[in-house]
């Protein structure tokens, strides 16, 4: 096989093309292509962006524009550049805050806004360093501990960490004024996301629980589309009801590691009353193994095994 | 009486928790036997005095056919030393089933997410390793548990028998590609301290599941993982729907059928493993332990 660094990678291509961490030579069609992206004001100063798939939001500040996340490829952070001159082309990004370390949501800051600060959470920032993916900035502003409060360019929010819900220092934005909470990776409309990639799942669910107790009505996700307080309560009952499912699932004999035979487990038993969710037909049978393997190996290292803060905000 | 139950919460696992398979034991040289339920695989090992068991298996049950086993295999002698290979808990959760009163060995973080975790029946460490090599003289038998870095579960022990020419690695290279969604394998630096193990003078290969191999197939075990790899990463570039199940394990068939289509299990299972792979060039690798570096996040905040 042949190999090579991010750098050497990075290299074949042209200069702003950042190839994350592929080793591969390029040229890496997907990191250069365009991506529509769609905005739409959320409240206030609060804009959300989309290009189908994934989510983010921007904000309206006196001089400039605060950006969360950088989208998933040097072509997307490029096109999210470009919405946010379409609504404020006078406005530079200043600050961007990353959510989570995955390169997915926060890989391309070179690409978005080089000369931004970028704040994120301690447990955030020292993966990204240690990760030393190309394109990926690390943080100039770090904070730690569960919550800071932000006043930058006439803005006013809070950063909370609740503890550990999906990837690292993964925090949510809220907005005290506008009633608005923004969280990435965590509740998404639908059935959860292929195997629940770096889903610590032992604490998940209580964890997030605790946003309840904050004063909001609208919560955008870092995917699809945004919802409310009664949709964010039932996609986190969903997550109880898989680990009943998949326990159950392991005491009728059904093997996690046949994904044949978990699509006709799923379908008989379970599709009547889930097939209506989205994205049923594509992710719940692989939900289910991740589940089951969750209690068949007992929660995924240090952060799949804390135990949960539970403690009102 | 009830089961010990990990981290079950579910009332009606008890069945399950109790049931004892029929256990396969094989003599792999004077002193060392493997022993298999058909699912997982470990090792034991005769020493003066008592027996040095590595895992416990996934249940009480098995746990209790593990211990038959090892007394049919090694009569007047008990498990004195369980060494856990990592902290799973379908390999290592039930000690309290298996050999009580034994002294147990691990890794220290394996110690430490054992700690945190408190699981039924998965007894804590009460002897901590460190570093990534260590000799261990047992009751007359000498042997080498490694720890190369991250590669599955937390502090994933190997261990090198060199009278037998012989290494027991668990869950990190199988003898076929039955890989599933390869949970919480590290794979950022998988292969590469894999490959470290070819350092070592040894013949036979003893996996945490499936059948005994040997150094050639762990070898094409690397090599697999390597061109999943490769493969995952031309999928991504070339704009396969990296989420879609049936899309990834089209493409991992095309591109590596040829070189490892006859491997067990490639046809069921190289569309999972494709995902999960996939899924580390798009994040960038979970953790701490998917770094170049790797470390393991917030393990100074478990005593």
């Amino acid at each position: 096989m042949t190999e090579t660094t991010p750098a050497e990678a990075a290299s074949d291509q042209a200069p702003d093309d950042h190839c994350g961490i592929f080793t591969i030579p390029g040229p890496l069609a997907i990191q250069s292509a365009w991506r529509d992206i769609t905005f739409e004001p959320v409240r206030d100063q609060i804009w959300t962006v989309s290009e189908g798939i994934y989510r983010t939001i921007f904000l309206e500040g006196d001089t400039g524009v605060i950006a969360f996340d950088t989208f998933s490829t040097p072509g997307g952070a490029r096109a999210y550049q470009g919405a946010i001159q379409r609504v404020f082309p006078h406005k530079p990004v200043h600050t961007i805050i990353y959510s989570h370390d995955h390169l997915d949501h926060t890989g391309y800051a070179a690409d978005l806004a080089p000369e931004a600060d970028i704040i994120a959470h301690d447990l955030c920032d020292r993966v990204i360093r240690a990760r030393e993916s190309d394109g990926q900035l690390p943080a100039t502003e770090i904070w730690s501990g569960e919550r800071k409060e932000y006043e930058i360019d006439g803005l006013r929010f809070e950063l909370l960490y609740p503890g550990p819900t999906h990837g690292d220092g993964n925090v949510a934005a809220y907005f005290p004024d506008s009633k608005v909470l923004f969280m990435v990776d965590t509740v998404i409309p639908g059935v959860g996301y292929t195997f629940f990639p770096d889903w610590h799942l032992t604490p998940y669910v209580p964890t997030m629980r605790r946003f309840e107790s904050l004063d909001w009505d609208v919560f955008v996700p870092g995917h699809f589309w945004i919802t409310d307080r009664a949709g964010f309560a039932a996609n986190l009952d969903y997550y109880d009801q898989m680990a009943e499912l998949a326990q159950q699932a392991i005491v009728d004999g059904l093997d996690p590691n046949d994904y044949a035979a978990v699509i006709r487990y799923s379908n008989e038993k379970l599709k009547p009353k889930y097939g209506v969710f989205f994205r049923y037909d594509e992710y719940f049978a692989m939900n289910l193994m991740r589940y089951m393997l969750h209690y068949l190996t007992g929660g995924w290292g240090i952060e799949g095994n804390m135990p949960a803060i539970t403690t009102p905000f | 009486m009830s089961e010990h139950q990990g981290i079950f919460t579910h009332h009606a696992t008890q069945a399950y928790l109790a049931a004892e398979p029929e256990m396969k034991t094989e003599q792999l040289s004077d002193r060392l036997w493997t022993v298999s339920d058909g699912h997982g695989r470990s090792i034991f090992v005769e020493g003066n005095q008592g027996v040095i068991a590595f895992d416990t298996f996934g249940t009480p049950g098995r746990a209790r056919a593990y211990r038959s086993a090892v007394e049919q295999a090694v009569p007047g002698k008990s498990v004195g030393t369980v060494i856990y290979t990592h902290d799973h808990l379908d390999h290592a959760g039930f000690a309290a089933d298996f050999a009580p009163d034994a002294t147990i060995v691990a890794d220290e973080m394996t110690a430490k997410v054992i700690k945190l975790r408190g699981a039924d029946g998965q007894l804590p460490v009460t002897q901590t390793l460190s570093g990534r090599e260590n000799r261990v003289t047992l009751e007359g038998v000498e042997f080498l548990l490694l720890n190369p870095g991250p590669t599955h579960g937390t502090g994933n022990l190997s261990a090198y028998f060199a009278d037998e020419r012989l290494l027991f690695s668990c869950d990190t290279i199988l003898p076929n590609a039955r890989y599933g969604l390869m949970p919480d394998y590290h794979l950022a630096n998988f292969v590469r301290y894999m490959r470290g193990f070819l350092e070592l003078d040894f013949a036979r290969f003893v996996p945490g599941r499936y059948e005994v191999t040997d150094r050639d197939r762990f070898s094409k075990g690397c090599d697999y993982i390597e061109a999943m790899a490769v493969a995952c990463q031309q999928a991504f570039i070339e704009m396969v729907p990296i989420w879609v199940h049936d899309a990834m394990a089209g493409y991992a068939k095309g591109a590596l059928g040829d070189r490892f289509g006859g491997l067990d299990g490639f046809d069921e299972h190289a569309g999972l493993t494709a995902i999960r792979v996939v899924h580390h060039y798009l994040m960038g690798g979970w953790g701490l332990e998917d770094t170049p570096t790797p470390g393991i996040l917030l393990a100074d905040q478990v005593g």
